[in-house]
C-alpha cells in the first residue's frame, strides 16, 4: 500500500481544499439580485461621496481610530516590555531568584491572552459604558499579555552563555543582561514592535465596527445603509492610512541600521516612540472627546451563582457551538494558508507579484466583518460565508509573508528548474516554494490559533459559534452564560496555541 | 540531430570589471571538453551564459539542433551546479524526480511531493550515481556531502540531458570521489556533449580538449595532450 506522505511545499497547498466545501455552499446561494447591489457597492469606489458634511465626519471618525490604535499600542508595547521582562526565566536566574514569580505571570497572562479584544471591548462596554477609552482598553489588555509572550519567549530562547560570563565577573544581573541580552532582542522588538501597530489600527476599525466608535462605526453604518460613495469615502482614507504606516514601517524594518543607529539605541527609540504614541493617543482622545474627560464610571456586572452558572451550562447547546468554532476556524486557515500559495502557483509570471501584492493588501485592510457584511449583499449568511470573510483577511495577511519571503529568498534554486525545462508552475513549486515551505507552515500555523480567536469576530455576524452565543447572552444580560462562555473560549483559544505553539516548533526544527 | 553550440565574441558586462570579454568558441557533439581558468576567470559566467540562466550582454549565442520549443530546448541541457541546488525541503527521490519536470505536467508534479513516483527508474539513476537505493527516502538534508553530489548526478541523469555542463563538480571532494564521480560523469549520463569546469588540471587527461579562462578572456583552446605546463601557471598566476 501506498504511504500518503505529503512533502512540505505541498503542505502549503493542500489546505486549499478548503475552498471546495465553502464554494459549495456559498456559490448556489448567491442571489441576482444582490449581484446588482454588490456591482453598485464596487463601482462606489470609483465615485467616493466629497460631500464635505461626509468627508468631516470620515476624518472625524479616522481621528478616533488612529488616536485609538496609537494609545492601545502605546500602553500594550510598554507594559508589554514590562511583562515580558518580570516573566522572564532569565530575569530571576540572573539574579539567582526562584522561578514561581515568572511561573505565576506567565499563567496569569494566559487569560487576558486568551479573550479578543473585541470580547474585551464588549464586555467593558457593558461595564463602563460608551465611552472612548473602553476600545484603547479592550485593545490594550490582550495585546500587552500577547506582546508580553512573544517578547518573554525570544528572551528566554537566547543564548544565556555570555550572560553567564558576565555574571561570574560579577557584573550586576540588569547591567549584564542589557550588555549580553539586549542585543540580540533588538530585531525582535523592532518587527513584532512594528507589526503590533499595524495590528492595533485593525483592532481599533475592528471595534468601531460593533459600535465602538470610529471609523469602523462609520463604515458599518454606510454600508448597512447601502450608502456605497460614502462607504469608499472612508475605505480610502483607512486605505491610504494602511498603506502609509505600512510602507513606514516596512522602511522601520529593513533599514533600521542606516537610519537609526545601533541596537541599544533602536531599542530606546522604540520605547520612545512607544511612550510618545501613548502620550499623543491619549490627548488626541481627550481633544476629541472634551467632554468624556472625567475618569471611567464603572459598574461591575453581576457575578452568578453556583445555581445559575450550572442551569446556563445545560441550556447552551455546547457541542453545536464548539463544533461550528472550529468548523469555521478550519475552514478559514485553510483559505487563509492555501490560498495564497495556490495563486502564486497557478500565476507567478510577469506583473502577478505586484498584482497579488495589492490584492493581499486589500483583503487584510477589511475587517472581517465587513467583508462579511459586503458578501452578505448578495448571498445568504452560512457558516461558509462567514469562513470565507475570515479566511480572506488572514490571506492577505499570509499572502503578503508569503510573497515578501519569495522576494527575499536565494532565487538559484528556482533558476535551476527553470534551466532545466520545468515549466513556470513547477519551477515555482520546487525551486520557489519549496524552499519557503517550513518557515510559511510555521507562520500558517500560528495564523490558525490567530484565526480561532478571531471566529468571534464573524460568528458574531454570521450567527453561529461561540461568538454568536457570546452577543447573545450579551445583549440580554445572562451574564451566567457569559462568563460560561468566555471560560470555553478562553479555554479553546488556549488549546489552540498550544497546538500551534506545538505545530509551530515542529516545522521550525525539522 | 547532434547539437552544437557556438559563442560569437561573447561579452557579459560585471560591477566592477567584464566578467567575460570576446570569448569565441564552439562545441561540437561527442566532445568532452574541460574548462580551467583561477576563480574569478569568468568559468561560472561562461557556464550560466551556455545554460541561459545569465544573458550575455554582447555577442550571440547560438545553438544548433535543438528542438523548436524552448522547454525542450532547455531539457536537452543539463547543468551540474558547483553548489548543487538540491531542494532541501525534499527527500532523494523527491529531488531526483525534479530532474524530470521537464518532460511531465504539474499535476505530475505535485504528485511527486505526495506518493514515491517512478521508483525504479530514480533507484537505476542513484545506483548509477553511486549510492544505494535505500536512501530514496532520506531527506537530502541528512546526506553527506559527497552522497549530496551523487544525488545531484542522478538528478541530471533523469533529465537524460544531450549537453551536460557542469560547473565545478569536484571542487572540495576528497581524491578517490574525484576520480570516481568524473567517471560517472563522463561515461554515464546520455548527454553527447560534455563541458566541465575544474580546479585541478592534473585532470584534464580524462577530457578530448581544454580550453582556459583568465581575467574573462578565453586564452586556451587546445587538446590536453599540447598543453604546456608553463600555458598553465600562466592562467593560474595573479
Amino acid at each position: 500500500m501506498i504511504r500518503l506522505r505529503p512533502a512540505p511545499p505541498l503542505l502549503c497547498l493542500l489546505p486549499a481544499l478548503a475552498l471546495i466545501p465553502v464554494l459549495v455552499v456559498v456559490l448556489p446561494a448567491i442571489h441576482s439580485g444582490g449581484l446588482q447591489i454588490w456591482l453598485d457597492c464596487l463601482l462606489g469606489a470609483l465615485q467616493p461621496s466629497l460631500d464635505p458634511v461626509v468627508l468631516q465626519a470620515m476624518v472625524r471618525a479616522l481621528q478616533v481610530t488612529l488616536a485609538t490604535a496609537l494609545a492601545a499600542w502605546g500602553l500594550s508595547g510598554l507594559s508589554g516590555a514590562l511583562l515580558a521582562l518580570l516573566s522572564a526565566d532569565v530575569f530571576w536566574l540572573s539574579r539567582g531568584a526562584p522561578l514561581w514569580p515568572a511561573q505565576i505571570l506567565r499563567s496569569a497572562l494566559a487569560l487576558p491572552r486568551s479573550i479578543h479584544e473585541l470580547i474585551w471591548g464588549l464586555l467593558l462596554l457593558q461595564i463602563f459604558g460608551l465611552h472612548p477609552w473602553v476600545a484603547v482598553l479592550a485593545i490594550a489588555i490582550p495585546y500587552s499579555a500577547l506582546v508580553a509572550r512573544v517578547w518573554r519567549d525570544q528572551l528566554d530562547s537566547l543564548d544565556r552563555s555570555s550572560l553567564i560570563a558576565q555574571l561570574q565577573t560579577g557584573a550586576q544581573a540588569d547591567a549584564a543582561m542589557i550588555t549580553t541580552l539586549a542585543p540580540a532582542m533588538t530585531p525582535s522588538l523592532l518587527s513584532y514592535g512594528g507589526y503590533r501597530l499595524e495590528c492595533a489600527l485593525r483592532s481599533a476599525t475592528l471595534l468601531g465596527v460593533f459600535g465602538l466608535g470610529g471609523l469602523g462605526t462609520e463604515l458599518q453604518l454606510s454600508l448597512q445603509s447601502l450608502r456605497f460613495h460614502e462607504f469608499w469615502s472612508g475605505l480610502w482614507l483607512l486605505i491610504v492610512c494602511s498603506v502609509a504606516l505600512e510602507q513606514g514601517l516596512r522602511f522601520w524594518r529593513t533599514r533600521p541600521k542606516e537610519r537609526f543607529g545601533a541596537a541599544e539605541r533602536r531599542q530606546l527609540l522604540l520605547l520612545g516612540l512607544l511612550l510618545i504614541s501613548a502620550v499623543v493617543g491619549g490627548l488626541w482622545m481627550q481633544q476629541l472627546f472634551p467632554d468624556d474627560g472625567a475618569a471611567l464610571a464603572w459598574q461591575w456586572p453581576p457575578l452568578p451563582d453556583r445555581d445559575q452558572l450550572l442551569q446556563a451550562s445545560t441550556e447552551l447547546a455546547w457541542g453545536s457551538l464548539i463544533v461550528d468554532t472550529l468548523r469555521l476556524t478550519l475552514l478559514a486557515a485553510g483559505l487563509a494558508i492555501g490560498l495564497p500559495a495556490l495563486v502564486e502557483l497557478l500565476w507567478n509570471r510577469g506583473a502577478a507579484p505586484q498584482v497579488q501584492s495589492l490584492i493581499w493588501s486589500a483583503l487584510r485592510l477589511l475587517p472581517p466583518p465587513l467583508t462579511l457584511l459586503m458578501l452578505l449583499l448578495a448571498n445568504q449568511p452560512s457558516l461558509a460565508l462567514a469562513a470565507l470573510a475570515l479566511g480572506l483577511q488572514n490571506a492577505g495577511v499570509l499572502g503578503r509573508l508569503l510573497r515578501e519571503g519569495l522576494d527575499q529568498q536565494d532565487q538559484r534554486r528556482h533558476q535551476a528548474m527553470t534551466v532545466a525545462g520545468a515549466d513556470s508552475a513547477s519551477s515555482w513549486l520546487y525551486g520557489q516554494l519549496a524552499p519557503q515551505s517550513r518557515a510559511y507552515l510555521a507562520y500558517g500555523a500560528y495564523r490558525a490559533d490567530v484565526i480561532l480567536r478571531e471566529t468571534i469576530v464573524v460568528g458574531l455576524v454570521g450567527g453561529t459559534g461561540l461568538g454568536w452565543a457570546l452577543i447573545e447572552s450579551l445583549s440580554s444580560f445572562h451574564w451566567a452564560a457569559v462568563w460560561l462562555l468566555i471560560g470555553a473560549f478562553s479555554l479553546l483559544t488556549l488549546t489552540g496555541e498550544a497546538l500551534s505553539d506545538r505545530q509551530r516548533q515542529r516545522w521550525l526544527q525539522s | 540531430m547532434s547539437i552544437t553550440l557556438e559563442l560569437r565574441s561573447v561579452g557579459v558586462i560585471g560591477r566592477e570589471a567584464p566578467r567575460l570579454t570576446g570569448v569565441s568558441l564552439s562545441l561540437q557533439p561527442g566532445e568532452r571538453v574541460a574548462l580551467l581558468g583561477a576563480s574569478g576567470s569568468g568559468k561560472s559566467t561562461l557556464i550560466a551564459v551556455i545554460n541561459g540562466s545569465l544573458n550575455a550582454d554582447e555577442g550571440q549565442v547560438i545553438w544548433t539542433g535543438l528542438p523548436p520549443r524552448r522547454r525542450r530546448q532547455r531539457r536537452a541541457i543539463g547543468t551540474l551546479w558547483q553548489d548543487l541546488r538540491l531542494v532541501e525541503e525534499l527527500n532523494v527521490q523527491q529531488n531526483i524526480n525534479a530532474g524530470a519536470l521537464g518532460q511531465r505536467s504539474l499535476g505530475w508534479a505535485l504528485l511527486n511531493l505526495l506518493i514515491p513516483l517512478e521508483t525504479n527508474h530514480c533507484r537505476r539513476v542513484l545506483e548509477a550515481a553511486g549510492l544505494p537505493a535505500d536512501v530514496l527516502q532520506t531527506p537530502v538534508t541528512r546526506l553527506s556531502g559527497g552522497q549530496r553530489q551523487r544525488v545531484a548526478i542522478a538528478r541530471l541523469l533523469r533529465q537524460q540531458p544531450e549537453v551536460l555542463l557542469a560547473d565545478e563538480p569536484l571542487a572540495s571532494l576528497d581524491p578517490a570521489l574525484i576520480d570516481e564521480l568524473l567517471t560517472r560523469l563522463l561515461r554515464q549520463t546520455s548527454a553527447e556533449t560534455v563541458l566541465i569546469s575544474l580546479h585541478r588540471p592534473d585532470l584534464i587527461h580524462r577530457f578530448d580538449r581544454v580550453i582556459g579562462l583568465r581575467k574573462g578572456q578565453l586564452v586556451l583552446d587546445l587538446r590536453p595532450s599540447d598543453l604546456q605546463s608553463g600555458q598553465l601557471d600562466a592562467l593560474y598566476s595573479s
